[in-house]
């Protein structure tokens, strides 16, 4: 078919399909390189030796390739208990969070009940609230409950913090599985609970296994609030801000690598659910 | 089925996350505005007589220097039964208002250096009081730092977000654009949802600082002789530019995934009626996608705006919180107990309710100014 002759305004029209889709090519590699150069300049840095983490000027590759820089941030004081505190803090807000937000997902996308939307609504403005408010009344209450200082009392803030994107999250996972499922389901013989276990639950599970990691993911960022309900439990985020006033470059720098290093993996995992995440909001 | 039961489920799998909410969102919002404007003071009654059941003649605030002009001693029965000698001084102090107050009050409410000689004394004790307010939220309006941090977060918040919008269409406009490969430029367009705002920040660390990336390539393409030092006191403007890139870089993903929710949306047929008509892409840009995508872009914009004035530890890592400030530092700063804060919740809350009630107001105003444009386009 390409062999026969095109005139040249044809050829014209093709070739700058072409070079549109070349410029678009050229655009995308772009904007992937304007993401990814910084994560590749810190990890150099990480993985330096410590006189090219304060050499000058810097080379754009770890030569030689150690990870000395990483071994002497996780052997800092509090490190490795901090980062402990974080994976408890995360896991906790995590099954938390998906336990408590799973059952009102379903309810708003299976029921249509009175209050469904003023609930939705109430959630959508949780969720969009500016979280730095409820740290510093938490960490007061904390106080005056004896739960200050705490891993759990982290945990229960970032669960308020995370309960909203769940909810929404889990029921645009239910609300992707058609009713009809069910109903077929009951047809067949099963009764709603069999229906829900046997032929509801194994289709939403990756979604929801999603939406917990991305739980896990925004615990483990969380920076404000740690901060201030904690003071010798700290988390991960919170012992480094915390100490950066007064620490190294190298401690920065591996710092900054260890703690974005799991979301490459994170992100990866739950890319295809991103849009079922995000998306959700503007419904 | 009975109907009943039917009703009742929805409601029963909402509640446990309408207590959880209740308990850790309510009742902290309810606190929060309790600091903010109500004082937990101790306030001292003074009586017209030595007497505890005498009438109140006025009321003294503590650490109120006061002459004692006469004293008496009076045995105090205690809860066992036996008695012990108290004594009750005739004071003479002025009231916060500037009157004038004379009466008796307990020697347990004032220290005084000899109960029997002493012609001063200082009120130290009093009885609770809790009473609204406007101090703190007064104290935070005339801190200068309050002026600074609110320009420093207004400037930021001018000069990312227009940043932030354009790179966020264009990213989804690529996406959408079907290429091969478009899963891994989703993934990596992507990646940034995952990092903190401390990583990111302490990732532009590493590029701004004197030995840093950006100067050894300048220097290496002949810009500049000799390493420049960015991040300095003296070069705040530079360091505007590394919390705007680093925001950039970091927050620009959300706005991104949320407008290709929003493009997904968007029927294809509206874009090929548009490509058939001979529309330039930035015509089917102007006229029909932006159109379409108003309702996306106006949650985005909210939710990156209320985001935008929580700005923190991009802020701390760059610029370390002494030479610029920001909204949400001040709140860190003014509750942290430790050696650089001031350790007053008060304070902290204030600004807390500050940074809430101006995000509702954008939020209110992006709401409104979006809804007029449209029933003025309807007109």
């Amino acid at each position: 078919m390409t062999t026969r002759t095109l005139d040249p305004v044809q050829r014209r029209a093709i070739r700058q399909r072409q070079l549109r889709r070349a410029s678009v090519y050229a655009l995308a590699i772009l904007i992937a390189l304007w993401i990814l150069l910084p994560i590749w300049l810190i990890g150099t840095m990480a993985f330096s030796t410590q006189q090219d983490v304060y050499g000058y000027p810097k080379q754009i590759a770890p030569i030689p390739f150690t990870t000395e820089t990483m071994e002497f941030f996780v052997n800092q004081e509090g490190i490795l208990e901090a980062t402990r505190n974080s994976v408890l803090v995360a896991v906790i807000t995590l099954v938390l969070s998906t336990a408590i937000a799973a059952p009102a997902g379903y309810a708003i996308s299976r029921y249509f009940f009175a209050g469904r939307d003023a609930f939705r609504l109430g959630i959508l403005a949780v969720r969009a609230f500016p979280i730095v408010i409820l740290a510093v009344p938490l960490a007061v209450t904390f106080i005056e409950w004896g739960m200050f200082d705490k891993v759990y009392s982290v945990a229960l803030m970032h669960t308020a913090l995370t309960l909203p994107t769940t909810i929404l999250v889990v029921s645009s996972v239910f609300a992707s599985i058609p009713r009809e499922f069910e109903e077929a389901a009951k047809v067949f013989g099963c009764n709603a609970y069999q229906a829900f276990i046997r032929v509801v639950l194994p289709l939403v599970i990756p979604g929801i296994a999603a939406s917990a990691i991305f739980t896990f993911v925004m615990s483990w960022n969380e920076v404000f609030a740690a901060t201030l309900l904690t003071i010798r439990n700290r988390t991960l985020p919170a012992l480094i801000l915390y100490s950066l006033n007064k620490s190294s470059l190298q401690f920065q720098y591996a710092g900054g690598f260890f703690m974005l290093a799991p979301s490459l993996v994170f992100i990866f995992v739950i890319r295809r659910y991103l849009f079922n995440m995000w998306g959700q909001i503007t419904k | 089925m009975n109907k009943k039961k039917w009703n009742l489920a929805p409601y029963l799998l909402i509640l446990p996350s309408f207590i959880y909410l209740a308990v850790f969102f309510a009742w902290p919002m309810v606190r929060s505005l309790q600091l903010a404007f109500v004082r937990d003071s101790q306030i001292l009654p003074v009586l017209a007589e030595a007497d505890p059941d005498a009438d109140v003649v006025g009321r003294l605030e503590m650490q109120t220097q006061v002459a004692v002009v006469d004293r008496t001693r009076l045995d105090e029965v205690l809860p066992n039964g036996r008695t012990r000698p108290v004594y009750w001084f005739k004071i003479v102090g002025e009231t916060e208002g500037g009157e004038q107050i004379e009466g008796w009050t307990h020697q347990k409410n004032v220290f005084i250096e000899s109960r029997t000689t002493s012609e001063t004394a200082r009120v130290t004790s009093g009885e609770g009081a809790k009473e609204w307010t406007l101090d703190y939220v007064e104290r935070m309006i005339n801190d200068y730092r309050f002026t600074n941090a609110l320009k420093t977060t207004l400037i930021l918040i001018v000069l990312i977000l227009p940043i932030q919008f354009v790179l966020a269409i264009v990213m989804a406009l690529v996406l959408q654009a079907q290429l091969r490969g478009s899963t891994i430029f989703l993934y990596i367009y992507a990646i940034p949802l995952g990092i903190s705002d401390l990583a990111a920040g302490l990732v532009w660390v590493s590029i701004f600082t004197q030995r840093g990336f950006l100067n050894t390539f300048l220097q290496q393409i002949g810009i500049i002789n000799e390493p420049f030092i960015y991040l300095s006191a003296d070069h705040q403007n530079w360091m505007i530019v590394a919390i705007v890139l680093a925001e950039v870089w970091r927050a620009t993903s959300i706005v991104m995934v949320i407008v290709v929710s929003g493009l997904q949306a968007i029927p294809r047929e509206y874009l090929e009626a548009g490509e058939l008509f001979g529309a330039s892409l930035w015509q089917r840009l102007r006229h029909i996608i932006l159109p379409l995508l108003k309702p996306s872009l106006q949650v985005a914009l909210i939710l990156r705006t209320i985001l935008a004035f929580q700005v923190f530890a991009v802020v701390v890592a760059i610029t370390g919180g002494r030479v610029l400030t920001v909204l949400a530092y001040e709140t860190y700063r003014w509750y942290d107990p430790g050696d650089s804060g001031f350790n007053n919740p008060n304070m902290a809350a204030a600004y807390a309710g500050f940074i809430m009630l101006i995000s509702l107001a954008f939020a209110v105003f992006y709401l409104r100014t979006v809804r007029t444009q449209e029933e003025a386009a309807r007109e």
